[in-house]
């Protein structure tokens, strides 16, 4: 109980934080511009015009999410390290695991209430513009939702031992792959080389395979989206999540701060 | 009296080893370093910059492992954290989140060490009172001065009322009446029976408020003990001013007794060896001049630590 409100103290403390980055609302901005983009990208085609306004609606908000996610989570623990108010903090009560959990819960946070606002742009266009909205669209949001929780926690990994440029690479790297590791599967699979179908095998096993989380397609083209895959997707993203957590608590355990 | 004191810290063959960049070469900055600080006594842990003093506190915080040796604080070893409710920490220059209120950030380190809600208000504001913040409570920490931090720094090692508070360079930055207010926070500390372990830079401060002191150069303990050990009672020398001194007999004084002498428009000041203070003063009013002062000067512990880092340098 006492561990959960120290988590809940740094998390809340994080997430006021977030709030006052610049970079949250520069991004938060783009992708809101970018939603109403749609709209003009939508009269260029005569056909699937609500199509492109809502694909375009979700892709920026995949996107421009991801960015905030990555690009706040891989700063996280190096500006306490930074900035030394992490003396102060581990000198109480609190252990390095609470408080990268508590780094990463504030961030999670912030991105789940910036990516509501986005969702709201994207269904105040959705509507002015006349094109369909139903509880896939929102199912479909939600997952994205998770996405970002799994990607803030790699964010908030790579963060807690190595630097912010470091960081970002590895991060972005991965998300890429993750969005990409079933192509490259499939690709390995037609090989005729044996390394190269093994190590397409290797990465789609130990890169999160974002795909998971998209049913960006399923929604805008009014697809079903079955409970299963809502199911595979939430636990798929709480494991994801907490051995991501635990491998980074490990290593941040064993670091020395000079 | 300490010594018969129960150790609340102990620090064991303490070796730290860095590894400077990605060699495989390591660089010894703690070579067994061994202390113990008794309960209720305030320890001053001195040395000159780069000794070790911040890397022995960092081990003792937790922050830094060390390679070898042990470390206890209250009988927990110090990579433990549910201890650390009962200690506080106040690390050199600290830094705090510039977009909060001092009241904001010592509600959130008492959220941090479990001080529940109903007394954290009461708690905060008595703390803020304490470090004379009361006025700045609700200002944003951007806006604070390098001595307003110190203070918000010292309020937050203090939130949970700690019975171990160690201050990393307690005095750093502030004025002589902040410095005078810190010290009295220290005092007021030790009277209400908590046991403070600070390193300072400041010798005068140490040699006022603190029972026992270590000296360490260069990652090795060369002194400690109380603090009456470091301060020899024999006087070495006196001061003694003089007005209406004969030039004559000033000359006679300097050649007779290894007089030091300094003119001060009318008067003059003579630096002698304790042993003859009688003789001079006997030789001066015969000569009709008039005594001003006369001030005993005694060892110092500025001059131990400079003896101590002499001798290291020498070593070396």
């Amino acid at each position: 109980m006492k561990s959960l409100l120290r988590i809940q103290a740094l998390a809340f403390n994080t997430f006021r934080e977030a709030l006052r980055n610049k970079l949250l609302y520069t991004l938060l901005g783009f992708g809101v511009l970018m939603i109403g983009s749609g709209v003009l990208l939508a009269t260029l085609s005569y056909v699937d015009v609500d199509e492109i306004l809502q694909d375009v609606g979700m892709g920026a908000i995949r996107f421009f999410s991801a960015g905030i996610a990555i690009f706040i989570g891989i700063g996280l623990i190096h500006s306490e390290v930074d900035r030394r108010t992490i003396f102060t903090i581990l000198s109480k009560p609190v252990s390095r695991s609470e408080f990268l959990v508590g780094k990463w819960a504030g961030l999670t946070i912030t991105v789940w209430l910036q990516l509501g606002l986005m969702a709201m742009a994207f269904a105040g266009v959705s509507w002015m513009a006349g094109a369909p909205l139903g509880a896939d669209h929102a199912v479909a949001i939600a997952l994205i939702g998770l996405e970002l929780m799994v990607l803030v926690a790699i964010a908030t990994f790579f963060s807690a031992f190595t630097t912010p440029m470091l960081a970002a690479f590895f991060t972005v790297g991965i998300w890429m792959i993750g969005h990409l590791s079933r192509d490259l599967r499939a690709l390995g699979e037609r090989s005729e080389v044996e390394s190269v179908s093994w190590m397409s095998d290797l990465i789609f096993t130990l890169v999160p395979d974002f795909e998971v989380f998209n049913m960006t397609l399923q929604a805008v083209h009014g697809l079903e989206i079955s409970a299963g895959e809502i199911q595979l997707a939430i636990v798929y993203a709480a494991g994801y999540t907490i051995s991501t957590l635990l491998l980074g608590s490990m290593i941040f355990s064993r670091r020395d701060f000079k | 009296m300490a010594s018969e004191r129960c150790a609340v810290i102990r620090v064991d063959q303490i070796v730290k080893d860095f590894r400077p960049g990605f060699g495989l070469r390591r660089k010894r900055v703690l070579h067994g370093v061994t202390f113990e600080v008794h309960e209720g006594e305030i320890f001053g842990f001195v040395g000159p910059n780069g000794a070790g003093k911040t890397t022995t506190l960092k081990i003792l915080m937790g922050l830094i492992r060390p390679t070898s040796g042990s470390a206890s604080i209250l009988g927990c070893d110090v990579s433990e954290s549910e201890f650390r409710n009962q200690i506080g920490f106040l690390p050199e220059n600290p830094y705090f989140y510039p977009f909060l209120t001092a009241r904001e950030i010592l509600d959130f380190y008492a959220r941090l060490c479990g001080v529940d809600s109903r007394s954290r208000a009461e708690r905060v504001s008595g703390l803020l009172e304490v470090v004379h913040l009361s006025h700045a409570a609700d200002a944003r920490l951007r806006t604070f001065s390098k001595g307003m931090l110190q203070r918000v720094g010292v309020a937050q090692a203090l939130i949970n009322d700690p019975k171990v508070v160690f201050l990393d360079e307690p005095m750093s930055g502030l004025d002589p009446i902040g410095r005078k207010e810190i010290r009295d926070v220290i005092l007021a500390l030790r009277a209400a029976g908590k046991t403070v372990f600070m390193t300072t830079h400041i010798l005068h401060d140490v040699e006022m408020i603190c029972d026992r002191v270590a000296i360490i150069v260069n990652g090795t303990i060369r002194h400690q003990g109380c603090i009456e050990d470091f301060l020899p009672d024999a006087t070495v020398s006196t001061g003694i001013v003089l007005s209406q001194l004969p030039a004559q007999i000033a000359v006679e004084m300097e050649e007779r007794f290894s007089v030091e002498m300094r003119g001060l428009g009318e008067r003059v000041e003579l630096t002698i060896p304790a042993k003859r203070v009688q003789d001079v003063l006997e030789m001066a009013l015969a000569a009709g001049a008039q005594v001003i002062s006369v001030t005993p000067h005694k060892g110092s512990l500025e001059e131990v630590f400079l003896n101590a880092v002499r001798e290291e340098e020498g070593s070396g």
